[in-house]
C-alpha cells in the first residue's frame, strides 16, 4: 500500500506529528494530576490519587454543573437564533441579501477572541451601550447587571458560537429538495405546515450536529467565561485557571482539565448516540 | 368496489381546466408564450415537446409554484391565477418524485388528508385504498429509500391521487425509469386513468409515450403551442413542419407545385417532375399552390433499378439502420435529397448494398402538404 502511493507518509506527516505532541501533552497533564501539590513550589510531589479525592466537593461538582448548563443553554439558544439567519441566508431571492447575510455571519469568526469578548463588555458594562440605550429612552434608572452575570456569559458565548452553527444549518438548508417542499404544499400544507413538516424535520442532521458542536465547543470556552463572569460564573476551564496560574496547585489544575476532557468527550458520546437515534429514526440521510 | 371507489366527484361533460392567453418571461427570455388550451373533464391531455419548450414552466403555472406573467388559469369554473398553491386542490406528481425521504410509504400517502384535516379513521380508509389500487400492500411502513424506482413512482401516484384533486399533473413521471419498467408503468397509468376518470395533464418529450397514452396531445415548442390534436389526427395531418418532424419520421420533401390536370392531381417537383396522387387530396391541395409534402418512410417503397412506373425515382442507398422488426435505409436522389425509407425484415440491407442505386416509389395518398412558410 505504502509503495502504491509514495507520497503517503509525506502527506500523513503532519497530521502524525500534531497526534503524537497532542497524546504527549495530554499523558503530561495525566501524570500531573496523580502527583502530590508541595504548597510554595512549583515542582511536585509523588503519587497519590488525592487530587481526585479533592474534586469530590460541592464547589467542584457545581462548577462542573454549571458548565454543562451554560453549554446547554448557549447551543439551544444559538440554534434558535441562528435557524432564520441561515435560512435567510439560503433562500433569500435577492444576490445582494445573501451576500450580506453571509459577511455578517462569517466575519466575527476572524476577529479573536479577545476582541469579540471586550466589544461584550462595552456593550454589557454598567456604562455600557445597553445601559446607556435603556436609559436614555426612560425605560429605567438603575443600570441593570448585565456584566458578571450567567446571562451576560450565554449572550456572548451565543454570539461567538452563531457562525458555526449558521454554516453547519445553512448547509442542512441548502441541502433540502424544493421539490418535496413543492409537493408538500402540493397537498395541501400551508406555508408553516410545509416548515413544520418537511423542511424542519430534513435540516434535523444539521441542526444535531450544530448543537453537538456549539456544546462541545461551549464546554471548553475560557476567556468570554473569564472576562464576562468575572470569577463570578466559573466554567471549569476557568477553575482549572485558577487553581494552576493564582493557587499555583499544578496537580490539582491537571486533574480539572482532565475531568473537563472526560466531561467533555463523554458528553459528546452521549449526544452522538442521542442524535444517531434520532436520526436512525427520521431516516433523513 | 374499493377501485371504483376514487372516482373524480364531477365526471360530468365540460371543461376541467381553461387556460387563456397564459405567458411567462424569464426577464427577457419567454418561457410561455400565450398558450391558450382547454381541457375536458376527464381528459387524458399530454405536452409534448422538446426540451427547454416550456413544459414544467406551463404546468408550474396550474400548479401554481410559477407566477404567470399574464393571462388566465381557471380550474373548475374557478379562476385560480393568484390562489397559493396549497389552496389548489390539484395533484402532481413530480419528475424526481420528491416523496418526504423522513417518512414511509403510508405517511406520505397520508400527508394530504392529513393537511386537510380529515378524521383518522377516514384517513386510514383512504390510504388502504390508494394503497390497494397502486398495489403497494405490504410497503406501507418502508421508507421510501428502500423502494425500487417503479414503487417509488407508484407512492408519488398514490400519494397525489389519494386527496382526489380537480386535476392530476404528471411531470415527465417515466423519465427516470428503464425501459421495461416504463412500458409497464404506461399501461398502469392509462389503467389509473380509465379507473379514476382524473383529468389528467401529463409531460413528456417521448412522443411514443404521448402517442399511446394520450386523449390529446399539445405538441409544444419554445414556448408556444404548435398543434393540439389526437394522436392519430396528429400523425396523419401535422399542422406545420415541425409537428410533423418532431413526431416519427418523415420525409420532407423539397417545395413544389400543386397541378391538376384530365382530373389528375399531381406534385410538381422542380428538377424531378411530377408525382402523382392517386386521389386528389383532401386538405393543403389547390391548382398552382407551392407546397412542401411530408412523406413517412412507410410510404415510400423501394423498388428494383431500372423498374418504371409513377411516381418512381432512383437514388443511390447511402446507409441502413436495422432496427430488428424493419430496416430503415437512407437514399440520396438527386433533386430531392436525402429519402428514408422503411421495410419490414433486413433483406435490403443485402439486395441493396450500401452505394448500390435503388428506385423509390411514392405512395403520396398519406402525403402531408404544408404551406412552402410553415
Ligand atoms: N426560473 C427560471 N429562470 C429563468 N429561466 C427559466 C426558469 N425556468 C425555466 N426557464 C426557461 O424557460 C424555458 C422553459 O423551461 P421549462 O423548464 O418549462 O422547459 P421544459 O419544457 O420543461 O423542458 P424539459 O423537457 O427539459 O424539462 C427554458 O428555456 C428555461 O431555460
Ligand atoms: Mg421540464
Amino acid at each position: 500500500m505504502i509503495q502504491k502511493r509514495p507520497f503517503f507518509i509525506t502527506f500523513l506527516a503532519p497530521a502524525v506529528l500534531t497526534a503524537v505532541i497532542l497524546a504527549a501533552a495530554i499523558f503530561e497533564v495525566l501524570q500531573y494530576s496523580v502527583r502530590e501539590f508541595v504548597p510554595g513550589s512549583l515542582n511536585v510531589g509523588g503519587l497519590t490519587l488525592e487530587n481526585f479525592a479533592r474534586i469530590n466537593r460541592p464547589i467542584y461538582w457545581w462548577v462542573l454543573a454549571d458548565t454543562f448548563f451554560i453549554s446547554l443553554l448557549t447551543a439551544v439558544f444559538s440554534l434558535l437564533a441562528s435557524y432564520p439567519v441561515a435560512y435567510a441566508l439560503v433562500r433569500a431571492k435577492k444576490d445582494w441579501v445573501r451576500s450580506a447575510l453571509v459577511s455578517l455571519s462569517i466575519t466575527p469568526l476572524f476577529t479573536g477572541e479577545i476582541v469579540r469578548t471586550f466589544s461584550w463588555m462595552l456593550t454589557l458594562g454598567t456604562d455600557g451601550f445597553i445601559n446607556s440605550m435603556l436609559r436614555k429612552l426612560g425605560l429605567i434608572d438603575m443600570p441593570i447587571q448585565l456584566m458578571y452575570t450567567r446571562f451576560g456569559v450565554v449572550v456572548a458565548l451565543v454570539q461567538f458560537s452563531m457562525p458555526v452553527m449558521i454554516i453547519l444549518l445553512a448547509t442542512a438548508i441548502a441541502h433540502v429538495d424544493r421539490d418535496c417542499e413543492r409537493a408538500a404544499a402540493n397537498l395541501g400544507a400551508s406555508p408553516s405546515a410545509v416548515f413544520w413538516r418537511v423542511t424542519l424535520p430534513l435540516t434535523l442532521p444539521g441542526i444535531l450536529s450544530g448543537i453537538v458542536v456549539v456544546f462541545a465547543w461551549t464546554m471548553s470556552a475560557f476567556s468570554t467565561p473569564q472576562l464576562i463572569g468575572g470569577g463570578k460564573i466559573l466554567m471549569i476551564s476557568n477553575l482549572a485557571y485558577l487553581q494552576g496560574f493564582s493557587v499555583l496547585n499544578l496537580p490539582f489544575a491537571a486533574t480539572l482539565s482532565l475531568i473537563a476532557l472526560v466531561c467533555a468527550l463523554g458528553s459528546l458520546a452521549l449526544m452522538k448516540t442521542i442524535t444517531g437515534r434520532i436520526e436512525r429514526r427520521l431516516a433523513v440521510n | 368496489m374499493t377501485e371504483t371507489a376514487i372516482i373524480h366527484p364531477s365526471k360530468e361533460a365540460g371543461s376541467a381546466v381553461d387556460i387563456v392567453r397564459v405567458r411567462k418571461d424569464f426577464g427577457s427570455a419567454v418561457g410561455v408564450a400565450d398558450v391558450s388550451l382547454t381541457i375536458r373533464n376527464g381528459e387524458f391531455v399530454t405536452l409534448l415537446g422538446p426540451s427547454g419548450c416550456g413544459k414544467s414552466t406551463l404546468l408550474g403555472m396550474i400548479a401554481g409554484f410559477v407566477t404567470p406573467t399574464a393571462g388566465k388559469i381557471v380550474v373548475d369554473g374557478a379562476d385560480i391565477t393568484d390562489l397559493e398553491p396549497y389552496r389548489r386542490d390539484i395533484g402532481m406528481v413530480f419528475q424526481s418524485y420528491a416523496l418526504f425521504p423522513h417518512m414511509n410509504v403510508h405517511d406520505n400517502i397520508a400527508f394530504g388528508l392529513r393537511m386537510r384535516k380529515l378524521p383518522a379513521a377516514q384517513v386510514e380508509k383512504e390510504v388502504a385504498r390508494a394503497i390497494a389500487m397502486m398495489k403497494l400492500e405490504g410497503f406501507e411502513a418502508r421508507r421510501v429509500r428502500q423502494l425500487s424506482g417503479g414503487q417509488q413512482q407508484r407512492v408519488a401516484l398514490a400519494r397525489a391521487i389519494v386527496i382526489r384533486p380537480k386535476v392530476l399533473l404528471l411531470d415527465e413521471p417515466l423519465s427516470a425509469l428503464d425501459k421495461n419498467l416504463r412500458a409497464q408503468m404506461q399501461v398502469e397509468l392509462s389503467e389509473l386513468h380509465r379507473k379514476t376518470g382524473l383529468t389528467t395533464i401529463f409531460v413528456t418529450h417521448d412522443q411514443g409515450e404521448a402517442l399511446s397514452l394520450s386523449d390529446r396531445i399539445v405538441v409544444m415548442n419554445k414556448g408556444a403551442v404548435q398543434q393540439v390534436a389526437a394522436p392519430i389526427e396528429l400523425y396523419r395531418q401535422p399542422a406545420n413542419g415541425f409537428v410533423a418532424s418532431f413526431i416519427g419520421e418523415i420525409n420532407a420533401l423539397p417545395p413544389g407545385r400543386c397541378e391538376l390536370k384530365d382530373g389528375t392531381a399531381s406534385l410538381v417537383l422542380p428538377g424531378v417532375g411530377p408525382l402523382v396522387f392517386p386521389t386528389a387530396p383532401a386538405t393543403g391541395f389547390a391548382p398552382g399552390r407551392q407546397v412542401r409534402a411530408f412523406l413517412r418512410p412507410e410510404h415510400v417503397r423501394p423498388v428494383l433499378a431500372g423498374e418504371a412506373g409513377p411516381n418512381v425515382v432512383t437514388g443511390k442507398v447511402e446507409a441502413h439502420i436495422y432496427q430488428g422488426s424493419h430496416t430503415i435505409t437512407r437514399v440520396v436522389v438527386e433533386g430531392i435529397g436525402l429519402v428514408e425509407t422503411r421495410v419490414t425484415g433486413a433483406e435490403i440491407v443485402a439486395s441493396a448494398p450500401v452505394g448500390a442505386s435503388l428506385g423509390l416509389a411514392f405512395d403520396l395518398s398519406e402525403a402531408v402538404l404544408l404551406d412552402t412558410a410553415d
